[in-house]
């Protein structure tokens, strides 16, 4: 079935991977441990055409949360028409008082945003998630299909796919149009960071430099990388992967050690872009996620061309009937949790800890949402010699430039537990390239 | 862009240094391993403790036994190879667009030999490993890195540790000259404000026919 020589070379891959210190790392015990992220050189493809219709249909899902955010923070006109309640904008923990009224540059909030999605049995996609905070991902498969295209070049000669290595270039170009003049730097929390890793490569190949808080600082309304000799050198865009409450000591978290203090008041005066702009947290709040679908025909006026996992709010009382009676099949999560965490399946709770979960979604309604559980379509990864199926997800990239742009390629992440439907990196799951196909 | 700051000029530096310290110390560690091969044949002699004792490290080991595994191997023990390498790591790491993801494979190749020789019964073959790939660190680093600042602060770096450490260990007074003598256009070229007088003072305190050793590594070390 896999005609590829590839997969020959998996473990040369794996080899080459670890050699380049493609990592992520994880606390546990409270203790930081580097991985290995493991590799499947079995690649996800996707037909040209299947491709053409995700991304049109990420490009109207990422501008129509784009327009959101933009309206959230300003007249809210979705809430006061009634399609989003204002009870998900104001007590979601995403959203904050202090973006009210701040225009980001070129007005563009996700510049980067992750969608996550599956694909079900019937073979038709489903959103399972939107990230516009701090999405990461995009370096691995990158990086990995380099050490493919080492490991086995005729697999490469023989199939015509898109070449998902200018990512670098895309993230450039988008980090270009909205930077307000000077350098472009990426901002890391520290190689403590989970994704470091990624920081670290991105930041060699788009040519930006990676910096600490430390070593920018703000001056008279603007943002200066400080020099060995106290030289400075104006910056007009940070990619930051600090979350927001982390970013400036001035304006939100005083106690973060990894921030710059009135960094956001640079950004609120227009002096420096912020990649991607705070306050997005509210837009991909699983809460709002149910909305996603209504915001599309609000602000564009057109029908959502990638469909949501069924999704019930215990909020309406409707919903909160439908949930309490199909418990059981329902998949219920916590809406401030992310990683895979706050997770749980109905069918998987003993009685005593079902009432209980009903007594809590009476309680905190707003806190959780209730989905089915989608049938996902397995694919396969390598075990040794043999192929067995695995649960799969596929986080796609766009990236908000001049146009919306929509990398060929993804992160495709499979759960390495045949019980489980977790696929996070945290919790033991590999990764997979994404191989779009060009013709 | 055209200036770098100081945290980033402390990595450089620190990245010269901890290389360079893994690599003189494994030379050294080679040449003492040999010596306790034929030791208790002639009574008196204690080669690890004359070890610890040039390098300027607490022996903390107690026999030549448990100095072989624990000085190489011991992350736990600041002072061990493999503690060094991992402080060479941790720079590198944050260094990766500045000195390249092929310069850096080196130093986890380093890592991941270190790792195979603590568990190996012939661990000197995958030391010799570690020494290679520090080896081909530096020549990609000479080769692949643009900016002749960033060059210039790691090689500065290196070459300050490599002085104290030759100063530590007493050697010759030609090699302790030639040493001083790279030191000083290299760390001119850095960018990195330094004291011109010191080096001179070296030169001198080497020309003098008694080195005060301990004087030269105290001007290696404050040079900067």
């Amino acid at each position: 079935m896999y005609n590829y020589e590839l997969l020959e070379h998996t473990d040369t891959v794996n080899e080459l991977l670890a050699r380049y210190g493609v990592k992520f790392g994880i606390y546990k015990n409270n203790t930081f441990k580097e991985q290995l992220f493991p590799f499947d050189a079995i690649p996800r493809i996707i037909e040209k055409q299947e491709f053409a219709g995700l991304e049109a249909g990420l490009k109207q899902r990422v501008q129509a949360l784009n327009l959101f955010l933009r309206d959230i923070y300003s007249d809210k006109k979705i809430v006061k028409d009634g399609v989003v309640p204002e009870d998900f904008i104001f007590a979601s923990s995403g959203y904050m008082a202090e973006c009210e009224g701040v225009i980001p540059p070129k007005e563009v909030c996700s510049h980067i945003s992750g969608i996550d999605l599956v694909q079900g049995k019937d073979r038709q996609w489903y959103v399972l998630e939107d990230n516009l905070r701090v999405p990461s991902g995009a370096s691995y498969p990158m990086i990995a299909r380099e050490m493919c295209r080492r490991s086995s070049p005729s697999t490469f000669e023989n199939t015509l796919l898109e070449d998902n290595r200018n990512y670098a270039q895309l993230l450039r170009r988008t980090m270009d149009y909205v930077n307000t003049g000077g350098h472009t730097v990426i901002l890391t929390p520290g190689r403590y960071n989970a994704a470091y890793f990624e920081h670290s490569y991105l930041a060699e190949k788009t040519g930006a430099h990676l910096v600490s808080g430390a070593e920018l600082k703000v001056k008279e309304d603007k943002l200066y990388y400080v020099g060995y000799d106290g030289r400075l050198e104006r910056i007009g865009a940070v990619y930051r992967r600090i979350s927001d409450e982390y970013l400036d000591t001035m304006n939100f978290n005083p106690e973060s050690v990894i921030g710059i203090p009135h960094i956001y008041d640079v950004f609120r005066k227009g002096n420096v872009a912020l990649i991607n702009a705070p306050g997005n947290g509210v837009a991909d709040d699983k809460g709002i996620y149910y909305f996603v679908p209504k915001m599309i025909r609000y602000y564009l006026d057109e029908e959502p061309i990638l469909q949501n996992a069924p999704t019930y709010l215990p909020f309406y009382k409707k919903d909160m009937q439908y949930v309490r009676e199909n418990f059981d099949r329902l998949v219920l999560k916590d809406v401030a949790e992310a990683g895979g965490y706050g997770v749980v399946f109905g069918e998987k709770m003993s009685k005593g800890q079902k009432e209980e979960f009903i007594r809590l979604l009476k309680r905190e309604p707003r806190r959780f949402i209730a989905q089915e559980v989608i049938d996902f379509l397995d694919i396969d990864i390598l075990d040794g010699k043999q192929t067995v199926p695995r649960k799969a997800d596929l986080r796609a990239f766009v990236l908000m430039a001049d146009e919306p742009l929509v990398w060929k390629s993804g992160l495709t992440r499979f759960s390495r537990n045949p019980d489980s439907f977790i696929v996070n990196s945290s919790q033991g799951g590999g990764f997979k390239d994404t191989w779009v196909l060009s013709q | 862009m055209g200036i770098i700051s100081v945290e980033q000029t402390v990595r450089l530096l620190w990245l010269g240094r901890y290389t360079e310290r893994v690599y003189t110390t494994l030379r050294l560690y080679y040449s003492s391993y040999d010596t306790m091969i034929d030791e208790g044949k002639n009574e008196g002699e204690n080669a690890y403790a004359r070890f610890c004792q040039m390098i300027d490290i607490p022996d903390i080991y107690g026999s030549k036994e448990v100095f072989k595994e624990k000085y190489p191997f011991d992350e736990e023990n600041p002072d061990s190879i493999f503690s060094n390498l991992n402080r060479a790591y941790d720079n590198a790491i944050m260094l990766r667009e500045e000195i390249g993801s092929e310069a850096l494979s080196y130093i986890q190749l380093a890592i991941y030999a270190m790792n195979k020789a603590k568990i190996s019964r012939a661990p000197f073959i995958e030391l010799q490993r570690v020494m290679d790939n520090i080896l081909a660190f530096w020549g990609i680093a000479d080769d692949n890195i643009d900016s002749e600042q960033t060059r210039n602060i790691i090689k500065t770096g290196k070459r300050i540790e490599r002085l104290d450490l030759y100063a530590r260990l007493g050697v010759g007074r030609k090699e302790l000259y030639r040493e001083i003598c790279r030191l000083e256009p290299r760390v001119a070229r850095s960018g990195i404000r330094y004291d011109a007088e010191k080096i001179k003072y070296m030169k001198e305190l080497v020309e003098k026919p008694e080195i005060d050793y301990y004087k030269v590594v105290h001007e290696a070390e404050t040079i900067l």
